[in-house]
């Protein structure tokens, strides 16, 4: 049996190895709490998760920079691939499918690969396209793939502008589809202007952007649904 | 805690290990990790060597961690796993502004690092840090002199011969298109990417064997 010392230590181990961006140790602790038999969601969340939280934080603080951020998502990715495979079912109460992707012309990605994390953190179904991606792709994909929300990455105003037709093209086929839009010239104010539904400051805002618009989704849908009956 | 580390990575086989201070030539998102420990081990370029300056390289980073430090790796150029987040930043910095602002050696004609004692064959990684290190003094200016053995030895006529110094860090060495145009064509006859003649031919740190192989090389044709 697992005794509340020995999880809480493990914890703290875990969410230290992502603050300080020690992979060996991230490893290490995931195994552990296998191991242990601790649950891995809880490993996942109250462990990696509440540790990149603290580096949310410092990065915001202006303690941590760039370097820091993405090792330390490469801390958060060595024990998360351990864990994952454990893991049964994430209770975030939504569930969803994202597509996502740097659009074309713009090969910066390392944005769009933090939000990434957060999607693949919460449990979401994630279809990467990767970076420079022709703009007619993410229509294709999203129907593929019937996600329910798509987000959009660019880092340059000159590649900002394919976002607009992307929502476009977007809506055209599919109302229903959220869209998020994200990146370092993006705004408020260009969100609305292109008709996006939400647009994310950071890492940690898309995803809890990501999470209401999804369950806004879900319930619109019951209500559609109650209302046939 | 500079000393313990230096003898540490030379114990665990590093060739050499300098120090530096990189101040201005970093650019914007790694600028606040402005020293540098750059380490060299002989270059065999193969699985053992790439091994060796991971090992090499996490050494230094626990010994920084301990210290309280920041610091990140810039893992060798012939191994870069890509699917990293981190990874990212590694085209931001090239190590061969750590070794010769570390003392280490000054840059060839060939491009390469030169250091007097092992001439171009070495293999480099980089650890960036926030740790204040006592540095070493910058190498201002190439020393190869009117050497110019690796000019003349370039199957593919790419180096052109001009020389290298801290003022002048973008003249042209190297025409890359028609050093890897060369590699490219060395590739499709015998299967192996490789020519390295400019860093066989080097004088600097040459061993006498080398030198006979080379000639043997040369009377082949």
């Amino acid at each position: 049996m697992v005794t509340e010392e020995k999880k809480k230590e493990l914890l703290e181990k875990l969410k230290n190895a992502v603050i300080q961006y020690d992979e060996d140790t991230a490893k290490e602790g995931a195994q552990e709490a296998l191991d242990i038999g601790m649950n891995p969601n809880e490993a996942i969340f109250n462990g990696l998760v509440s540790g990149m939280e603290e580096v949310g934080r410092l990065f915001e603080a202006q303690e941590y920079f760039v370097p820091e951020l993405l090792m330390c998502a490469d801390a958060l990715y060595a024990g998360l691939d351990i864990l994952r495979p454990h893991v049964q079912q994430l209770d975030l109460g939504v569930r969803g499918s994202v597509v996502i992707g740097t659009v074309e012309g713009d090969v910066h990605d390392i944005g769009k690969n933090i939000v990434k994390m957060m999607f693949d953190v919460a449990g979401f179904k994630v279809y990467d396209l990767g970076r420079d991606v022709p703009l007619d792709k993410f229509v294709e994909e999203q129907m593929k793939t019937e996600s329910d929300l798509v987000c959009l990455s660019a880092m340059m105003t000159t590649t900002m502008s394919g976002m607009k037709k992307v929502i476009a093209d977007l809506r055209a086929k599919n109302p229903k589809v959220k869209i998020m839009i994200g990146g370092a010239p993006v705004s408020q104010d260009v969100a609305d202007k292109f008709g996006a539904d939400g647009y994310a400051k950071d890492a940690n805002n898309a995803l809890k952007d990501a999470i209401n618009m999804i369950s806004s989704l879900k319930k619109l849908k019951e209500e559609a649904e109650a209302g046939k009956k | 805690m500079q000393e313990h580390l230096e003898k540490e990575l030379l114990q665990a086989g590093a060739t050499v290990v300098g120090f530096a201070l990189l101040k201005g030539a970093l650019s914007q998102e790694i600028a606040h990790l402005e020293y540098a420990v750059s380490i060299g081990v002989d270059r065999n370029l193969n699985e053992a060597t790439l091994r060796l300056l991971r090992a090499l390289q996490k050494k230094a980073a626990i010994t920084l961690r301990k210290g309280g430090h920041r610091y990140l790796c810039i893992p060798p150029d012939s191994d870069r796993i890509s699917n990293t987040f981190v990874s990212k930043l590694y085209p931001l910095f090239t190590h061969k502004v750590a070794a010769t602002s570390a003392g280490i050696g000054w840059i060839g004609r060939n491009g390469l690092l030169i250091s007097p004692h092992y001439g171009p064959r070495l293999s480099l990684a980089t650890v960036l840090t926030d740790a204040p290190l006592e540095v070493g003094i910058p190498v201002e200016a190439s020393r190869c002199g009117k050497c110019g053995l690796c000019v003349e030895f370039c199957p593919s006529g790419a180096i052109t011969g001009k020389e290298w110094s801290r003022y002048d860090p973008f003249v042209e060495l190297i025409r890359l298109e028609k050093c890897s145009s060369h590699k490219k064509h060395v590739r499709a006859v015998n299967g192996k990417p490789s020519c390295g003649l400019c860093i066989n031919i080097c004088p600097y740190g040459r061993q006498d064997n080398k030198k006979k192989q080379l000639e043997a090389l040369v009377i082949a044709g």
